[in-house]
């Protein structure tokens, strides 16, 4: 089991005391893709960031890799989070300061477990299997959103993850690279034996992940 | 698991950022360049010309002088203008030797005379002084323009003039010019040197001669009419109270009473150096300040981006903080440099002669532990600007950011 969640509640204080998940619980095992759909405000993002460890305010159990995600210190959950953890968003955020390649080895030169060399080596190989390989050094800016995005999927890779957490990953994208992009997510996550978890809205994602989990007003639908 | 922040990795973003933004960090660090280069060229001057006058005064003068009060009775001397002299001149020497805070100290027979040179005549005022023990108090070698120091004054007749003084009289080394003492009697003396302390209050009246000199014109082989003391500690004048306690019948006065208007020109020197220099360095800092801050609110995707790949908040704090540093750094050796040049520049101009300090050019310090002053204050005023910022910047919560768009 990658990810073990059991009974999860969060409260949203302001602007009025609001529970936004109520006991939730849910298991993600090695080399599943599994989509969480729903309304806006269903706590579908919500749960997606308790589930990623950026949002350590909530009741209930969190495993990953069968750490308890709670007993983590605020530092020793950066650094969990940076060997365990793959993020891809919306709008994928590349660091405009940085190339392409720099973007990609940010997170492993943060881990810093491999030479530079050997994390430029890396990053070039996932940027050829993203389709970026001819990119390498150009300004993150320069790049088409659907370009940005395969370099993110790259960026989520580059530690070699046991999970990767998507919100929205084609949100912003339209149907052609929105297909691309999500093929792409699920051929090299599978490739690499990766658990995926991806927040989004797209029936075609849902319809074809191993599992479709909707989420209605804080609950899981059973 | 959790490394030093400072690392090549860290580093590396932060340069990136500077280089991103090579405008604002350029002004950045021309902003700490002006408040260092104020701050050196302001301390070196203004430090320059209090040293200038302390070494002219204090060099020329000495700390403490003890003195005969006027005589009720003077009766006994046959010239209307009476000579005081100090009676227990032994009793001063051996409270003056046993005191731990004397460095040296000389005796003088000081006397009003009138001076004339083949062409003109001034009244004056005489120091006769005995040429060992005055040469312990006054470094005159340092200060001749022409001629011998204090050695020439145990050979003959001889007289030491200040630059001034000479030039008024139209002599030079070598010349001779007539001495008369209030009680008449008169001597030629030899010109043998003439001396410039830069201070023209000093340079229009100082004369040196032999002490035997005027205690043979005066009648009164072993009188003498001051005591002049040096200390080791200056700002310590509490034997001038000790003196008087000890000895009946003399006067003493210090350093500070006779250069007021030097010490307190002194202190407002210091205090416009600092405070100039302090409110231009604040000026940057503000800018600093400002520029990090902006960055930060522009930049708080980034940050909740770096956050989520796995830079903690003292990784986030170092890349901004040290973005700061390195603008203090750059700007506060180049405004060492800069510093210097100006500092270089103004010791090489000319300056006219003022009616009270005689030098060629501006005085200028070039202590080296002003520079080193001048970086930290230059690099702990980036230091203390960039940390709000960078504080701000830690602080970022990756989750609202990405909720928020």
């Amino acid at each position: 089991m990658i990810l073990e969640a059991k009974h999860i509640n969060k409260f949203f204080q302001e602007p009025e005391t609001h529970q936004v998940l109520k006991d939730v619980s849910i298991s993600i095992s090695e080399g599943e893709l599994v989509s969480v759909y729903g309304e806006s405000g269903s706590g579908k993002s919500t749960l997606l960031y308790v589930l990623s460890t950026l949002d350590t305010d909530f009741q209930g159990d969190l495993k990953i890799q069968n750490q308890e995600i709670k007993q983590l210190p605020s530092a020793g959950l950066t650094s969990f989070r940076n060997k365990h953890i793959g993020f891809v968003y919306q709008f994928h955020y590349l660091l405009p300061e940085f190339n392409v390649l720099q973007n990609v080895m940010l997170p492993a030169m943060k881990l810093a477990q491999k030479s530079k060399e050997e994390i430029k080596k890396d990053a070039i190989s996932l940027l050829g299997e993203v389709g970026m390989g001819a990119y390498t050094k150009r300004p993150s800016y320069q790049l088409s959103g659907g370009q940005q995005q395969r370099v993110a999927i790259a960026r989520a890779l580059i530690n070699n993850p046991s999970l990767i957490i998507a919100d929205e990953p084609t949100g912003n994208l339209d149907q052609k690279n929105s297909d691309l992009i999500f093929d792409l997510l699920k051929e090299i996550t599978a490739s690499k034996n990766k658990s995926v978890v991806i927040a989004t809205h797209n029936s075609k994602i849902y319809s074809n992940s191993h599992r479709a989990i909707e989420m209605i007003d804080g609950f899981i639908r059973l | 698991m959790s490394k030093h922040v400072f690392n090549k990795t860290n580093l590396f973003i932060a340069l990136q950022y500077l280089s991103a933004r090579k405008k604002q960090s350029f002004l950045a660090t021309i902003g700490v360049l002006i408040g260092v280069t104020t701050f050196i060229v302001m301390i070196n001057f203004m430090t320059g010309v209090n040293d200038f006058l302390d070494d002219a005064v204090f060099n020329g003068s000495p700390d403490i002088i003890v003195s005969a009060q006027a005589k009720e009775n003077a009766t006994k001397k046959s010239f209307s203008i009476a000579i005081n002299t100090i009676e227990n001149t032994g009793k001063i020497d051996s409270v003056l030797r046993k005191n731990q805070n004397v460095q040296s100290f000389a005796h003088q027979v000081i006397s009003p005379a009138i001076l004339i040179s083949d062409t003109r005549q001034f009244p004056g005022s005489i120091n006769g002084v005995f040429a060992a023990q005055e040469s312990k108090m006054v470094d005159l070698e340092r200060r001749l323009v022409q001629g011998e120091g204090f050695q020439s004054l145990s050979k003959e007749n001889n007289i030491l003039l200040g630059i001034s003084l000479a030039n008024r009289l139209q002599v030079s080394t070598g010349d001779h010019i007539n001495m008369i003492l209030p009680n008449g009697k008169n001597i030629q003396l030899k010109v043998s040197g003439i001396f410039s302390f830069g201070i023209t209050t000093i340079d229009n009246v100082r004369t040196y001669v032999s002490a035997n000199v005027l205690q043979n014109l005066l009648g009164e082989n072993d009188i003498v009419t001051n005591v002049h003391i040096k200390l080791k500690n200056r700002d310590d004048v509490s034997l001038k109270t000790d003196v008087i306690t000890v000895i009946d019948g003399v006067s003493t006065e210090d350093w500070k009473d006779s250069n007021k208007t030097i010490v307190i020109g002194n202190k407002v020197r210091d205090i416009l150096t600092w405070s100039v220099s302090f409110a231009l360095l604040l000026v940057a800092g503000f800018g600093i300040y400002n520029i990090l801050n902006i960055t930060v609110i522009h930049k708080r995707k980034d940050i909740a981006v770096l956050k989520t790949i796995g830079y903690s908040s003292n990784d986030i704090i170092f890349i901004f903080l040290i973005q700061s540093i390195i603008i203090g750094i750059i700007g506060a050796i180049l405004g060492g440099v800069l510093g210097y040049a100006i500092s270089y520049l103004i010791s090489t101009t000319p300056l006219d002669t003022s009616d009270f300090i005689i030098v060629d050019t501006y005085p200028i310090n070039f202590k080296f532990s002003y520079y080193i002053l001048g970086f930290w204050f230059g690099v702990l005023t980036t230091i203390f600007s960039g940390y709000f910022p960078s504080k701000k910047a830690s602080k970022v919560d990756p989750v609202t950011i990405i909720r928020g768009i």
